[in-house]
């Protein structure tokens, strides 16, 4: 397992909204996590990647516990030295692309990783120019963001968050900020990913890419999986009221 | 007097003048910056002295405020006045600007959108790293036309320092024309003032450009 979160609990202002999640990530798979807005599925991707703190429950990467719960039930974190340890484990792409405005391309490939992993400049810059072939960009690598379409952007964001060689990507709706004509050319890059065995977990909308590219979709309504398991089932065969519901309106 | 005594007059003063405007940047833009971290501190006592110093500095005039520096110690707790006037005055120009410099960076800091800060912590940088890397130098390039009007106001605010009868170019244009029952002073003054903004509204416009290399 790369990651395994166990009874999460999550709440705001009163309000749940992850009610005790348990899901975990084998190496190589690719989760595609769906549901109508508010279901948790942004703020499970959150409190994956740290930048929200869990109520309750336990979050593991590769076997070791970053958070857990203590005996009153209060969720408690490694300490920060070792968080940062643990961030470096995974990757996030934001809907918004979140790329620094002040830094092109390259840089915005390779600063984090020669500052926050103290990788040689050069390794940074071969590693950065690979990764724009990969995606496409290589001619981009002088650019700022401003001066790119958001597909782009968002393969720059990818990208950056590769260069930092991340165990498991996580994809916070990459699609959903761009206009359709550019949604292509993100996917076509997350599917070749996936065929390189990437790790990843993708929150999206985009059923026919979840059905086509991940190996178990997950659906969650109001806080809870409602119900997860091989595409084909779940699209073709859901067993839930809730999640035939939710996908009717896609079929329209 | 003759024209050329009282230009070279004046010039030594312009360069006090100078000397009030260099000092005063030099002090406040960093103080600002402090300043402007601390409104945020964890500290609510950090926070309410913070709110009530910049509600003072702003609430009262700069002279009030210069005069209170000049006199205070000496009135207050006895101390010499004497060598006190030139640090009083630094001192009272400083505090006062990194009031509205706090401000101007307070403003800066809070309309970068929270995603840098989420995408600067997924790739590891430190919260002292994300600031220093990431924040700033946005922030700096949002705030310059705010920072070139404060500037520009303290060209023109050095003459305040004639309460304290320090001989800037100010003082010495008021003491001449009386002297000299002459209105050349003024128009002197006046000159040098405008040039000297013109020069900082130079200045800053080429930095604004420099920093144009991204949106």
């Amino acid at each position: 397992m790369i990651i395994e979160m166990n009874n999460i609990r999550k709440h705001f202002d009163g309000l749940e909204v992850l009610k005790d999640i348990s899901f975990g990530v084998d190496s190589g798979e690719v989760v595609s996590i769906i549901g109508p807005s508010g279901s948790g599925k942004s703020t499970l991707l959150r409190c994956a990647t740290f930048l929200e703190t869990i109520d309750g429950g336990e979050i593991l990467y590769m076997g070791e516990k970053a958070a857990h719960t203590d005996a009153e039930g209060r969720a408690v974190y490694v300490h920060h030295q070792q968080l940062q340890h643990f961030r470096s484990y995974c990757g996030l792409v934001f809907q918004q692309f979140n790329l620094f405005p002040h830094y092109n391309v390259l840089k915005n490939l390779t600063d984090a990783p020669i500052h926050n992993q103290h990788r040689s400049k050069d390794e940074a810059e071969a590693t950065a120019m690979e990764l724009l072939a990969k995606m496409g960009i290589a001619d981009k690598a002088k650019a700022y963001p401003y001066q790119l379409s958001g597909g782009q952007q968002q393969r720059v964001a990818i990208a950056r968050a590769l260069a930092m060689k991340p165990e498991i990507l996580f994809f916070d709706e990459p699609t959903s900020a761009l206009d359709p004509e550019l949604t292509g050319e993100v996917l076509k890059v997350i599917r070749q990913l996936a065929e390189e065995k990437m790790t990843m977990v993708v929150v999206t909308h985009e059923m026919p890419f979840a059905k086509a590219v991940s190996n178990r979709v997950l659906f969650m309504a109001g806080g809870v999986i409602v119900e997860q398991g091989d595409p084909r089932e779940v699209f073709e065969n859901p067993k839930e009221e809730r999640t035939k519901q939710f996908l009717r309106v896609f079929d329209r | 007097m003759t024209l050329s005594t009282m230009l070279s007059t004046m010039s030594a003063g312009m360069l006090r003048t100078t000397g009030i405007f260099a000092l005063t940047l030099l002090g406040s833009l960093p103080l600002g910056m402090i300043v402007a971290l601390l409104r945020k501190s964890r500290f609510a006592i950090v926070r309410g002295f913070i709110r009530v110093y910049i509600s003072v500095i702003r609430g009262t005039p700069l002279m009030l405020q210069l005069l209170v520096w000049y006199f205070g110690p000496y009135y207050l707790f006895n101390l010499p006045i004497r060598g006190w006037r030139f640090p009083s005055l630094i001192l009272g120009f400083v505090v006062n600007y990194a009031a509205y410099f706090a401000e101007i960076y307070r403003g800066g800091i809070e309309s970068i959108p929270v995603g840098q800060y989420e995408a600067a912590t997924v790739l590891g940088y430190s919260k002292g790293k994300t600031f220093m890397r990431i924040i700033l130098p946005q922030v700096i390039k949002r705030i310059m036309p705010s920072v070139t009007n404060e500037v520009i106001t303290l060209v023109k605010d050095t003459s305040l320092a004639f309460t304290l009868a320090y001989q800037e170019v100010f003082s010495l244009a008021k003491q001449i024309s009386a002297s000299q029952t002459s209105f050349m002073p003024f128009l002197i003054a006046g000159v040098f003032y405008f040039i000297a903004n013109y020069v900082v509204a130079f200045i800053m416009e080429q930095i604004e450009k420099a920093l144009n290399y991204y949106r």
